[in-house]
């Protein structure tokens, strides 16, 4: 394609005849110390707290300690070209994000400034970075399920629109890929989707951002990369970036789910910035508004009142515990802040159970309102049927003799444990999740060995799409086990049964 | 003596807590001088900073150091200073040497000079310039910042070449930019800006419609 120059040189040329230069006026202050990430101006004497201001070098900076004689500044770019004695402008405004369609199914960095070459970003939305959630008026209950696509979390741990669940967990418990089959699993739901990647390598946002586009999924995701080489303060205002990226959907009444991955680098990345600026550290040198700075940010995650649109933002923290720490200072607090927790487990990685969901302290404080009536009435005892299976596991290992009736309820827990597992990237309708559970809860994979289970999912799942649609179809639309639906499904799993054992 | 250490280049600026602390004993010393019917009590404060501590250094050294105690600092200033001063001068150098502040002195001069300035409606305005003013405008400046900001200002003025034409003026925290420099700027960003969006939004508006 090949521009016209002199409609081209039109155009600027209009602008320059239009262009009104008029003089502008600032208020500017001075740097007077610069290191780390930070600046200590003086000057600024009415600038605001959470204020944007422009240093010389054009790197902007947001405003963070109002003090006596100076004020401390969160410098948000390349510090290294900032000198003492450089002059600093206030902007007057808050610190902004870009926001819009024009996002979706791009990588960008906290500022909203594109990282994927794609060029520039063209909207003119934009939100401030930090928002005041919303109030006790303006929330709903959650009661939309808002589908994982995983079994184990549909069915046990299940998520709502607009709530808070936790994902926890050590390092290498597949945290990250729990969450991003959840954004998988979104396709075709109309729900958008944000992955804030925070403090991570490059390396694995990179990984994360070839995931989403090779399943899919990034035509309808904004991924915001703060990654460990980035500056602390541009780690920090990641999450709130992102969240005030899904928050422009939400507000058109829109369904979004959010994923910080993680929040505890983003605490890590603020006691970095808190101490510089010479807070007072408290317990494990965090200051003493951590915990804030995590529970502002989760209440913003909520499931609108129909008067304001009933659009939801579904949040999906991530934090990473040492050696399965989980009274730690930062999971405590977001514990305590969230609506449940799915926490993963190495042991149970390590064994092969993947996603590695320790079913038996993960729990879903308000998801259960939000599961469907098929889900409610199938998964109800599955929970409790698994921890007695547990007991009764750790009761075998004795090599006492058992009876039939607890060996069959032993074999069927084996079964269950190897129907829960998933691969990555393989999020099932909620539909083929009823199927599958109900048949392993039932007892009709009770004559399949242990090692074969999976592979007759794989054929049970098969066998109905193929020959019982219309059945699954009907599970599709009403949501509910109807005893129509119940008794078709018990003679396409008997039929299933009969031809797995021919 | 050596001349003292220096940690900090001449460009930095002051630490803003001592320039506080300086303001208030500023403050301070200005009020005692009117209640004691000083006429012209910056005029001591000057002197004692250019003419006794500017001219010996050495003598500052041993004021403001530390390396005597404030028993001997305070005979030092009876012995020399008092016997030639007024008295709520040599107070005011004592009471700085009791609370050992005396190494303030000359940002303690430059605070009292500013709100004398103040008080006789009167600011110091920092006017940069690509060239140096001719006294025209100079007038005109000082006229027009007379009747928009309502007070005498004081012009500081610097030359910029860098500016390329017009002038930034400089009133305590707030600038006023009408400088060449900036205006090109902003025209530079709103071109470009313009330009992409022209480009992104309506790109066949410019493309031959025979093709390349």
């Amino acid at each position: 394609m090949k521009f016209k120059a002199d409609e081209i040189a039109s155009v600027i040329q209009k602008e320059i005849e239009d262009f009104r230069g008029q003089i502008q006026t600032a208020e500017v202050g001075r740097v007077i110390e610069v290191g780390d990430g930070i600046a200590r101006c003086t000057g600024l004497s009415s600038a605001m707290a959470g204020e944007m201001v422009e240093f010389s070098t054009g790197v902007n900076g947001l405003v963070f300690n109002l003090e006596e004689n100076s004020v401390g500044v969160v410098i948000l770019g390349d510090y290294l070209q900032i000198t003492e004695g450089d002059e600093v402008k206030a902007t007057g405004t808050l610190l902004s994000v870009p926001t819009g369609d024009a996002l979706l199914g791009r990588v960008v960095d906290p500022l909203g400034n594109p990282l994927d070459g794609k060029g520039p970003i063209m909207t003119s939305d934009s939100r401030p970075v930090e928002h005041l959630a919303v109030g006790v008026a303006g929330r709903q209950p959650v009661k939309v399920p808002l589908q994982s696509g995983i079994k184990a979390i549909d069915a046990m741990t299940p998520v709502g629109r607009g709530q808070r669940q936790l994902i926890i967990g050590d390092r290498k418990t597949g945290k990250t890929a729990v969450a991003i089959d959840t954004i998988l699993n979104q396709k075709g739901t109309g729900v958008k989707c944000v992955y804030v990647g925070c403090g991570q390598r490059s390396a694995s946002i990179a990984g994360v951002v070839e995931t989403l586009r090779e399943n899919g999924a990034l035509e309808y995701t904004t991924v915001v990369a703060a990654s460990a080489a980035d500056p602390a303060p541009l780690q920090y205002i990641a999450p709130y970036a992102g969240a005030a990226m899904a928050e422009h959907f939400m507000y058109a009444g829109e369904d979004t789910l959010v994923v910080y991955d993680d929040l505890s680098r983003q605490a890590i990345a603020y006691r970095q910035l808190s101490l510089l600026m010479k807070r007072p550290p408290g317990r494990e040198a965090f200051p003493g508004d951590v915990f804030y700075c995590h529970s502002r940010l989760l209440e913003r995650a909520v499931k609108l009142s129909d008067e304001l649109g009933g659009g939801s933002m579904t949040a999906l923290p991530i934090i990473e515990t040492l050696e399965g720490e989980v009274s730690a200072y930062i999971p405590t607090n977001v514990i305590s802040i969230t609506d449940g927790q799915i926490y993963l487990e190495p042991d149970l990685f390590w064994k092969g159970i993947r996603p590695a969901i320790n079913v038996g302290i993960s729990v879903s404080r308000v998801g259960g309102n939000a599961q469907t009536k098929a889900m409610k009435k199938i998964a109800g005892s599955l929970r409790l049927d698994l921890a007695a299976f547990r007991e009764l596991e750790a009761f075998a290992q004795l090599g006492t003799e058992l009876d039939a009736a607890t060996q069959q309820q032993l074999d069927r827990g084996y079964r269950m444990v190897e129907l829960l597992k998933q691969p990555q990237c393989a999020p099932l309708n909620v539909a083929d999740q009823v199927i599958v559970i109900y048949a392993g809860a039932r007892g009709y994979l009770d004559e399949v060995p242990v090692a074969e289970v999976q592979a007759a999912e794989v054929k049970l799942l098969e066998f109905i799409a193929t020959e019982h649609a219309d059945m699954r179809d009907l599970l599709i639309d009403h949501a509910a086990l109807s005893e129509e639906v119940e008794s078709k499904l018990k003679s396409a799993l008997s039929a299933f049964r009969t031809r797995l054992a021919s | 003596m050596s001349e003292p250490m220096r940690t900090r280049a001449d460009h930095v600026l002051e630490d803003p807590g001592a320039k506080a602390v300086a303001s208030l004993y500023a403050q301070s010393y200005l009020d005692a001088a009117a209640s004691n019917g000083a006429e012209n009590p910056a005029e001591e404060l000057h002197s004692f900073i250019d003419d006794v501590i500017g001219q010996n250094p050495d003598y500052r050294q041993a004021l403001c150091s530390g390396s005597l105690g404030r028993d001997d600092v305070m005979g030092l200033l009876d012995r020399t200073v008092v016997p030639h001063c007024s008295d709520y001068f040599a107070n005011f150098l004592k009471v700085l040497a009791g609370h050992g502040r005396l190494d303030l002195i000359e940002a303690i001069g430059a605070v009292a000079t500013e709100l004398l300035e103040t008080a006789a409606g009167q600011k110091r305005v920092e006017v940069r310039s690509a060239r140096a003013l001719s006294d025209d405008a100079r007038r005109s400046v000082s006229e027009q910042l007379r009747n928009k900001l309502g007070f005498e200002p004081i012009l500081n003025e610097l030359v910029d070449e860098s500016l390329i034409g017009g002038l930034i003026i400089q009133v305590g925290d707030t600038v006023y930019d009408s400088s060449l420099r900036t205006r090109l700027k902003t025209l530079t960003g709103r071109l470009t800006e313009r330009t992409f969006n022209e480009i992104q939004s309506g790109r066949d508006r410019f493309s031959h419609p025979e093709g390349d």
